[in-house]
């Protein structure tokens, strides 16, 4: 078997050049410290380029996380070679992929975004168009049409890996680079447009006055059932959609939709089931701000505003997408010695507390090194954009840089590739119905259930104990 | 192992894998059919109306001393775009009076004093003078401020300043103009109530120290230590109170009330006034509302015990729409805040003419102005207009 037929990824084995947990902490300094020197100088308001306006820098942030999923996942690093990935230093190849993502992202931005769709499709994506209508000056116009892009963005930071996740790469999986590659990107930005149209365009439509009845549905048919008019209900659980699909493709290993065998129908389910999981979260996370700061009001601004509620969900769905990532990558999704379902159980329950104390971390603390505003509601607040940012960061160190230095890249040979595979198919096979399982899981079911109303029952008295912000 | 002892520990480990999948799955499931049902809403905590007694007074009349913060949208925002947006700590900008002549977004609080202190509170024209020639766009600031006359149930006259503009020279001409410096003077104006840190509300304080030193100052927990060094570098010697969040009576019939929010520029914290006018009901009086007259409106109610149990009327920045911006949030409030049934509304300054032309289309009862003294528009109350709840103007 050739074992570029698979994807580097795949092909690639990481051994840590240290035991125990040190290269984890070498590679978390690491990545803290360039974090920390590239938000100053692009991002932090007190920095170099100031770029965290907010959406000027969320807009870049969403859209090179998204690069970069393009390069790896869809073009399985082409136009290099598989040679060339394996063998070049990972500090050599950090810089060259990164600058080539950031070229991607620049071309993307200001050539396609601005350029052909904001001067020839909507005026919305071109700020010196909006800059050029009545009474909407030149700091709005450039965060009107960063909005819109960032918008595009959060959707096809979904459906970009979930086509690869969850639908496996059909009907192309088969199909050289860059062919194959193409062929997705064309699917999921055209999925994408079809979403941002009947998710975001009516949003960015009742921007103006009058609202733009002739162009868009106003008021937009989410304002009852979200208690508002804004897109940020739509925000919402697509940001729980990405999180989610790296949720399963890292912490789950796909699990549940691996117990499935016929491919058509692992796909589907995979497919639906993750936004039937991302709708789950969704709710919740709003649920959980009812609880802790009362039923939003609409009309009102910041902490209580529904349509705030809503983005603040994808703002928390966040938060769990940082100990899912560093569990993967540095701590080699630990623990891996139990039945699949109980690994996973294991490591969501550390991601959850995780993030828990992350969030409590970051609103503690974050405007006193960040540079952002104290308070959770604050408009200009946006815990994505340095949660995006260090994702990112981890992103080029894990994909780009083999996690250079604590960790090197050995090419796995055909044996060790199929054996992988069997072991996969294995663990997914070793979940089959016996009593003993149905007892578990009815066991199981009514615990959750249980430990979900206890939680919502016990977190304001929780949330009061913590005070988080003083 | 004998095979019942093996049949035995695979059935632990079936049962084990079950249970991981159902924790998972029933977690999930509550999560998704639960958390944003009708029923979810039996788990919200029970509001009790604190219904907290501020008194009753006759009636309040608010005069607009000036409502134009600055007085080009373009210049104020492109400065906020150049100096690296509205995380910005305001004090960094160079705007007057702590311009340093080193450019856009790199002054501070610090070097900004140094040039004019000597010259506080007194020499206000040197120090405007001075801050002309080193600051970014000086000619762009002005200020918000206004006279607050409530007269309680006794016929006694109560006045108060609630905030104190920006720009020493604009202020000092609009108080002249409305003979607020006089008032200052003879020692009517009973305190100086700041709603928050913003440049266009707090740094004009001199101009009010200069014509009464001693007057007692109000401002809301929050400000930065810059902000609060201002106070002692602006030349005033008179009681300060640092008010926390929540409701402070003020005289009968008028309280204060804090709110603890983040606002734009690097400023925490907003102050904003109720009254309770004899058989009319609540009126609200703000600089900013960063917290939104609806949230105020909704904060009366779970706080305040009041007349008829109705809101009766709104002045002030409603912040909503300040740099002529739109957001569909906005939207919101213009679609939401009929429901509250105000009788009264007085808006300028950070509510943008366009939500004021939203509001009057809506069919609110909006108070317009006249337009005279550099305001843009009669859609809302402007410099000079004056508003009056429980009595006519």
């Amino acid at each position: 078997m050739e074992t570029h037929s698979v994807n580097y990824l795949e092909g690639r084995r990481l051994v840590k050049r240290w035991n125990g947990p040190v290269p984890a902490i070498v590679s978390l300094v690491l990545t803290l410290a360039v974090f920390y020197a590239t938000w100053w100088i692009f991002q932090d308001p007190r920095g170099l380029m100031r770029m965290y306006t907010p959406y000027v820098g969320y807009m870049y942030t969403r859209w090179w996380l998204i690069v970069l999923i393009w390069m790896v996942y869809l073009f399985n690093y082409w136009p290099f070679k598989r040679e060339w990935v394996e063998r070049t230093h990972p500090v050599v190849k950090g810089v060259v992929l990164t600058a080539i993502s950031v070229a991607v992202l620049l071309i993307l931005i200001k050539g396609f975004f601005e350029g052909i769709l904001g001067n020839f499709g909507l005026a919305y994506f071109n700020p010196e168009r909006l800059t050029a209508l009545p009474s909407v000056t030149n700091f709005f116009a450039i965060e009107y049409a960063a909005l819109a892009c960032l918008m595009f963005a959060a959707i096809a930071s979904w459906l970009s890996p979930a086509w690869v996740v969850a639908c496996e790469e059909v009907p192309w999986q088969d199909l050289p680079q860059p062919a194959k590659g193409i062929s997705i990107l064309v699917i999921t930005f055209f999925l994408s447009t079809i979403v941002y149209f009947i998710t975001m365009h009516s949003h960015m439509a009742i921007l103006y006055h009058p609202w733009q009845e002739f162009t868009a549905i106003t008021p937009p048919y989410w304002e009852k059932f979200a208690n508002t008019v804004s897109g940020n209900f739509h925000v919402s659980w697509i940001m729980c959609c990405t999180v989610t699909v790296w949720l399963v493709e890292t912490i789950w290993e796909r699990f549940p939709f691996s117990m499935i065998e016929r491919n058509w129908l692992r796909r589907l389910v995979a497919f639906f089931g993750i936004i039937a999981i991302a709708f789950a979260m969704h709710f919740f996370l709003y649920f959980v701000q009812e609880l802790t700061w009362g039923e939003a009001i609409r009309g009102t601004r910041r902490a209580f505003a529904p349509d705030w509620r809503w983005l603040h969900v994808g703002e928390m769905a966040v938060f769990f997408l940082v100990p899912a990532l560093f569990i993967t990558f540095y701590c080699e999704n630990w623990p891996r010695k139990y039945s699949l379902p109980a690994n996973v159980l294991i490591r969501t329950t550390v991601t959850a507390v995780a993030a828990v104390l992350l969030y409590i971390f970051y609103y503690k603390t974050s405007h006193l090194f960040l540079g952002t505003q104290k308070g959770f509601s604050h408009p200009q607040q946006f815990p994505m954009i340095p949660t995006i940012w260090l994702i990112n960061i981890w992103l080029v160190h894990h994909w780009f840089m083999d996690n250079w230095p604590a960790w090197k890249m050995a090419p796995k040979t055909t044996a060790e590739i199929e054996e992988d595979h069997a072991q996969a198919l294995e663990k997914a096979r070793s979940i089959r119905w016996t009593p003993s399982l149905g007892w578990g899981l009815g066991a199981g079911a009514a615990f959750g259930v249980l430990a979900y109303f206890v939680s919502v029952n016990v977190l304001p008295y929780f949330y009061n104990a913590i005070d988080i912000i003083k | 192992m004998s095979d019942n002892a093996k049949q035995k520990t695979m059935s632990r480990r079936d049962f084990f894998k079950g249970a991981s999948i159902g924790v998972m799955g029933g977690v999930l499931g509550a999560m998704g059919l639960y958390s944003y049902s009708p029923m979810r809403k039996q788990m919200f905590p029970h509001v009790e109306r604190k219904m907290a007694d501020i008194g009753v007074c006759r009636k309040v009349k608010v005069t607009n001393i000036s409502e134009t913060s600055w007085f080009n949208n373009a210049d104020l925002v492109g400065d906020i775009k150049g100096a690296g947006g509205l995380l910005v700590d305001q004090y960094s900008y160079n705007w007057p009076p702590f311009g340093d002549g080193s450019g856009l977004g790199k002054g501070s609080y610090e070097k900004g004093i140094a040039k004019i202190k000597h010259l506080l509170p007194d020499r206000l024209d040197e120090a405007w003078a001075l801050q002309e020639s080193m600051s970014v766009h000086p000619e762009n600031a002005g200020g918000y401020a206004a006279l607050i006359e409530v007269t309680d149930l006794d016929g006694k006259e109560h006045k108060y300043l609630l905030d104190s503009g920006w720009s020493y020279k604009w202020t000092d001409e609009c108080f002249r103009r409305e003979g607020i410096d006089r008032m200052l003077q003879n020692g009517e104006i009973e305190g100086l109530f700041i709603s928050h840190e913003h440049f266009d509300h707090y740094w004009g304080l001199p101009v009010t120290v200069k014509y009464a030193p001693e007057i007692p100052l109000y401002i809301p927990e929050g400000f930065y230590p810059e902000g609060m060094q201002y106070i002692k570098d602006s030349g005033h010697k008179g009681p300060v109170t640092v008010v926390k969040p929540g409701l402070k009576p003020i005289v009968p019939g008028m309280a204060s009330y804090v709110f603890a929010i983040p606002i734009i520029c690097r400023v925490y914290g907003e102050q904003s006034l109720y009254f309770n006018v004899k058989d009319k009901g609540l009126v609200s009086v703000t600089g900013c509302c960063h917290q939104s007259i609806i949230q105020f409106a909704e904060t009366a109610y779970r706080e305040i015990k009041y007349e008829n149990d109705r809101f009766h009327g709104i002045y002030g920045g409603l912040h909503i729409s300040p740099f002529d911006d739109w957001d569909p949030k906005y939207d919101d409030l213009v679609i939401s805040l009929g429901k509250y049934g105000f009788e009264k509304i007085g808006c300028n300054h950070c509510t943008g003419v366009l939500c004021a032309k939203k509001f009057i289309q809506a069919g609110y009862p909006v108070v317009q102005g006249t337009a005279r003294f550099r305001s843009k528009d009669p859609a809302y109350l402007g410099n000079g207009d004056t508003i009056a709840f429980g009595m006519d103007v």
